[in-house]
């Protein structure tokens, strides 16, 4: 009954509307889905894809973002900072961070799998506290930390000294304030890693592990030669992915370091906030901005074209 | 049977040690709560107490007096719902145009989408400042929310779950004479609905730990968020800041607060969802 209705009314009112008002309406619905995907590409539009060509744009201007003439001055952004120390220096601070944390982050990460790897509530849950960190924001870590690493009366030096070491200034001095950001880093990125690295686990095949055995496999060829090989592409993954997010290291600087002692942890993102919102210099902390973005780019592609390669020969 | 009672100590000795690596990974959240609750002598004392002498609530009523706590805390939780309502719907309305819409150039539009999400905040903030000024939306919410409206993420996350429902169904309701509004909220919504709360989680927790977005487009003391609250109370210490590290501490155990209470609700759904989704 309510079927017939509806036909009723449909064919009343395609009976009445004109066809250009059909055609119209046709025409309007082939992009009406195109029209709910428009915010969210609109969105981008505006705050991802042109800023974007805006900042390279800036790049090759001599920009101060407090007087409002802007001159074309071609390449010299680019000149300036390749050839200045300082831009070597940041490079080596950010990398030196960098492979640290990544290094630390996996094998500590992948041990941690291999220990949690057990199917039980209670390790569910012991789980879910050391993945917690991750969510923690690094702001309220960054001040936990920097209240351990106290030169007076931080627990970091109440431990060195139980072991009749000096007490050591972690944030002050140029030797030990990078090792003290990654640990920050590595405390709230190794849950992440361990469960990522489970995931990949749980994915191997058990009948692998009893084939090999039967063959007289002991346990550390069983890692060796199957564990780490299935594992690779999740490694791969998060090598870049963790080596992507570490190179954007800023919160723990600006909060624990603000670039100090004596420049040593001016790691690229931070040096770029402070030439843009210290120093004003908008070109030339354009310029840093596109250098590292293509820094960035070159990492995501190697990372694309290894996992295809992978995806090749093992098909 | 020798055997098994050699399997049963290692298992005892792994969980001992598990529980070991547990507790040193939740000390640094520990270490905050107990010193949040010491009293300012008993942070300098020369051996520290691992469990305060007596708890000095009054360091969190401290906090409130010593910056605008509940302001801060008011404006976290503007910026965080007001990001919650736009990214989610902006990310319903493209993730069902992708999943199950049809139209010209889906597939390339939807590879800008994906592109997103190689670029960092920190290769767009200057245009999009110079923008905001231009606006004079510097200092204001706008700024906070609108520029990031579209999560790459949450539309990709989104578009996986609504692809993998049933399409007859929709077809069932789109004859009936359902509208795409009804159709997303009425039944992919709901379909996806652990993916949908699951997002709105990972959105909240980003927002209100969010840090150099609100440091940027900010910069009124009315207008800060916890974390830029805390940042400077910290710097506003001159000289020993060890004397007022206890009521950094309070301030920061009621600004992770919604956080842990968050995760601990959602940890099963959180685990999976980053276990599946960061892997395709």
């Amino acid at each position: 009954m309510r079927m017939s209705n509806k036909t009723n009314t449909k064919q009343a009112a395609s009976v009445r509307t004109p066809a250009s008002v059909r055609n119209w309406r046709t025409a309007l619905e082939k992009w009406k889905d195109f029209l709910f995907a428009f915010p969210a590409l609109a969105l981008l539009a505006v705050f991802l894809y042109y800023p974007l060509g805006n900042s390279f744009y800036i790049s090759f201007t001599n920009w101060n973002m407090t007087r409002p003439d802007k001159k074309f001055v071609g390449i010299d952004n680019y000149t300036y900072l390749l050839g200045h120390e300082d831009f070597y220096q940041s490079l080596k601070i950010t990398f030196t961070y960098t492979i640290m944390d990544v290094v630390l982050t996996l094998v500590i990460g992948l041990l941690l799998a291999l220990m949690f790897n057990v199917s039980s509530r209670l390790y569910a849950f012991m789980r879910g506290i050391i993945f917690m960190p991750y969510y923690i924001s690094m702001v309220i870590a960054a001040m936990v930390f920097i209240w351990i690493y106290n030169g007076k009366y931080g627990l970091l030096n109440r431990v060195v000294s139980l072991f009749g070491l000096d007490p050591v200034e972690w944030l002050i001095n140029s030797q030990t304030v990078l090792p003290a950001l990654v640990v920050v880093s590595v405390w709230k990125g190794v849950g992440f890693a361990m469960i990522l690295f489970i995931a990949g686990l749980r994915s191997i095949p058990s009948d692998y592990y009893e084939a090999a055995a039967i063959d007289g496999a002991n346990r550390w060829m069983l890692f060796r030669y199957i564990t780490l090989p299935l594992l690779s592409p999740m490694t791969l993954f998060l090598v870049i992915t963790t080596f992507i997010s570490s190179m954007q290291v800023f919160q723990s600087i600006d909060i624990m370091t603000n670039g100090g002692p004596l420049q040593s942890t001016n790691a690229i993102v931070y040096w770029i906030y402070t030439m843009a919102f210290s120093q004003f210099r908008t070109g030339r902390a354009s310029a840093l901005i596109m250098i590292f973005f293509v820094i960035i780019l070159l990492l995501t592609a190697l990372q694309w074209l290894i996992s295809r390669k992978k995806v090749h020969y093992e098909g | 049977m020798a055997g098994q009672r050699n399997s049963k100590a290692v298992g005892v000795i792994r969980l001992v040690l598990a529980a070991a690596v547990t507790l040193l990974i939740l000390f640094p959240v520990y270490w905050m709560v107990v010193s949040s609750l010491k009293t300012q002598s008993e942070m300098r004392l020369a051996v520290p107490t691992l469990w305060p002498e007596g708890f000095a609530w009054e360091n969190y009523a401290e906090a409130f007096r010593v910056i605008p706590y509940a302001r801060y805390f008011g404006n976290t939780l503007i910026m965080s719902v007001g990001l919650i309502i736009l990214q989610l719907n902006v990310a319903l309305w493209a993730a069902y145009a992708f999943a199950k819409g049809r139209f010209w150039g889906k597939e390339l539009l939807f590879l800008l989408i994906l592109a997103a999400l190689i670029v960092p905040d920190q290769v767009t903030f200057i245009p999009i400042y110079v923008m905001m000024s231009n606006l004079s939306w510097l200092d204001t919410f706008w700024a906070l929310i609108v520029p990031n409206g579209a999560s790459a993420f949450g539309i990709f996350l989104l578009r996986q779950a609504f692809k993998s429902l049933n399409n007859d169904v929709l077809e069932a309701a789109r004859v009936d004479g359902a509208g795409r509004f009804a159709l997303i909220y009425k039944m992919l919504l709901p379909m996806a609905l652990p993916t949908v709360v699951t997002l709105v989680v990972l959105i909240f927790i980003s927002s209100w730990n969010s840090y150099f977005w609100p440091l940027i487009m900010t910069n009124s003391s009315d207008m800060r968020v916890l974390t830029i609250g805390i940042a400077f109370l910290r710097d506003s210490i001159a000289g020993d800041e060890a004397m007022y590290f206890h009521i950094i501490m309070a301030a920061s155990v009621m600004a992770i607060l919604p956080i842990i209470i968050v995760y601990s609700l959602m940890q099963k759904h959180i685990v999976a969802a980053m276990a599946n989704s960061t892997f395709k």
